[in-house]
């Protein structure tokens, strides 16, 4: 499903994010990706997102190379992703509903449809009584959730969640990692960053773990092992 | 991997969702529906733009109107410009007559009359009766034909005066053509000028509504931003400011062919009292529906033009980050 080869990102500033980075999920994994604060999680994402270039290497997706894709293979491409972004990157002047709705708009959904699934997303994460708000009016939390609910709308082959449970409660952490844990289970491949070791721990799943732009062997690397 | 190419490919055609007309459409008519009710609950600042629009239309066009009045007034005046064909005294007053008929059936003229030697001598008798004392013992003055062209352009006009020119009949040729010659370069300069005024002045819609699409795109460059991480192509992003681009032009095109309308028809009716003081009437100076219709579709196609090129601009600074 995801296969780097030789990977390395340097970004404009000079700084190497990451180095020479190989490794590969098989379709219908869960894998956590972590990793201190600056060792790439983030970098790693946004280049399976193609919001980055790699430096140097080759990215594939789905058997693909992603720098064959031009901007409309990558769009086309991108609606096959759920992506949860870190800083939630919602649109601030629409309602909860326009956002979470917007995926289905951009594939040309009928309004009914539309309609019924945006209702079901919200459902699942638990916003259902806020969905004429604008995003502004929620709690860190709640925004989190709404931009949860966006990247499982459209049942996505490949959710990439970038700190997805960073501004939840322990009790809605856990929530939301069953909702991922579900989608694995009907066959989503799923990538989720995170730095939270105990959620980590608590669960077993392949762990792959950032250090300065490298994979490295962790405590719970032994514990993972899938692959 | 050796078939690295192939398998690219292969995978890139399945990435591609099937085209679904229904959802285009959808799209097209929420864009729409969505810049309209842009420009309706912004009413002051969208009105600043479309008048704006509709002014810098009203100018060429309340040009182009003048001119048309202008022109459909040329063919009265036309009946100075005469040219008067003096006949030589052995021609007999039935072949004088004759000939002003013939002239009269060629497609360059409107009209002929002709002027017997009596005629002549009955309206000069009293210019020199009054002022001389001079006593004739014959008639002096020359039988003539007084020949009305139908409008046309100066070289048709100098071909008729040739051939007229070997008619055994005439004896001399008096032309009154040189201020028709005038009047036809200044209607000449006056079209260019409509032409480059309207060039003008369509760049300028082109830079307002540039300008207004370009701010717009600016104020919503984040929801741009995260409409493309969801796998928006790039015509779905445009597609929103292309309707409010053309909603402009519309709305602007619209107020020009009103506010034209009223200037015209107010302007008509202080002229038609002042021109009957003269015996004359009015000519129609109002855009026709023909006409009108040109300038609103005009006004739209800028505008769409203007809104392409700012997003083509513009819209490459917002890809994600
Ligand atoms: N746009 C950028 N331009 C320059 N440097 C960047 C950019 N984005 C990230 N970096 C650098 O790349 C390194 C990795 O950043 P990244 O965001 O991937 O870390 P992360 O693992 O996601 O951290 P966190 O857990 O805090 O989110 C950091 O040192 C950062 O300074
Ligand atoms: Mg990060």
């Amino acid at each position: 499903m995801i296969r780097f080869e030789q990977v390395s990102k340097r970004y404009d500033g000079g700084h190497e994010a990451l180095s020479s980075l190989s490794f590969h999920i098989e379709k219908g994994e869960l894998v956590f990706l972590t990793g201190r604060s600056g060792a790439g999680k983030s970098t790693l994402l946004k280049l399976i997102t193609a919001i980055e270039k790699p430096s140097s290497g080759s990215v594939r997706v789905n058997g693909a190379l992603l720098k064959n894709y031009n901007r409309k293979d990558i769009a086309f491409y991108r609606r096959s992703l759920g992506i949860i972004h870190q800083d939630h990157q919602l649109m601030m002047n629409h309602s909860v509903f326009d956002n979470v709705a917007q995926p289905l708009y951009i594939a040309g959904e009928k309004p009914a449809d539309v309609k019924r699934r945006v209702h079901a997303a919200l459902d699942k994460v638990g916003l259902l009584s806020k969905v004429s708000f604008r995003p502004i009016q929620l709690s860190g939390g709640e925004q989190q959730r709404v931009g949860i609910a966006r990247a499982v709308v459209k049942r996505p082959v490949l959710i990439l969640a970038d700190e997805p449970t960073g501004n939840l409660d322990p009790e809605l952490s856990k929530d939301i990692m069953e909702l991922f844990e579900q989608f694995n289970q009907l066959g989503t491949t799923v990538l989720i960053a995170s730095h939270d070791l105990g959620l980590i721990a608590r669960l077993n799943y392949r762990v792959m773990s950032l250090s300065n732009g490298q994979l490295v062997e962790t405590p719970f690397a032994s514990r993972g092992g899938q692959s | 991997m050796s078939n690295t190419k192939k398998t690219s490919n292969r995978k890139r055609q399945q990435v591609k969702p099937q085209t679904d007309i229904g959802g285009w459409a959808r799209h097209h008519l929420k864009c729409a529906s969505d810049a309209f009710l842009t420009l309706v609950r912004q009413p002051i600042s969208s009105a600043l733009t479309w008048l704006v629009i509709a002014i810098a239309l009203m100018l060429p066009a309340l040009f182009y109107i003048m001119l048309q009045a202008a022109a459909s007034q040329t063919s009265h005046w036309q009946e100075g410009g005469q040219i008067t064909l003096y006949l030589a005294d052995a021609t007999s007053e039935s072949a004088g007559t004759t000939l002003a008929n013939e002239l009269a059936l060629r497609p360059e003229v409107l009209k002929t009359e002709f002027i017997s030697k009596e005629q002549a001598w009955q309206s000069f008798r009293p210019v020199i009766s009054e002022n001389t004392e001079l006593q004739l013992e014959s008639n002096p003055l020359p039988a003539s034909v007084v020949v009305i062209p139908t409008l046309q352009d100066q070289a048709d006009l100098e071909a008729l005066i040739l051939t007229l020119q070997d008619l055994p009949e005439i004896n001399d040729i008096q032309i009154d053509l040189a201020w028709i010659a005038r009047l036809n370069s200044l209607l000449d300069i006056a079209r260019s000028t409509v032409h480059l005024l309207g060039i003008i002045l369509s760049v300028a819609v082109l830079l307002i509504v540039g300008n207004t699409i370009r701010l717009s795109v600016e104020s919503r460059k984040s929801e741009i931003e995260i409409t493309k991480l969801l796998g928006a192509t790039d015509a779905f992003v445009r597609r929103p400011f292309l309707y409010l681009g053309a909603w402009y032009g519309l709305f602007g095109g619209i107020a020009a062919c009103v506010l034209l309308t009223l200037i015209s028809v107010n302007f008509q009716s202080v002229l038609e009292p002042f021109l009957a003081g003269y015996g004359l009437s009015a000519p129609a100076i109002w855009l026709n529906a023909g006409e009108l219709g040109t300038l609103l579709f005009a006004s739209i196609l800028v505008s769409l033009a203007g809104a392409r090129i700012a997003l083509w601009r513009h819209l490459r600074d917002t890809d994600p980050k």
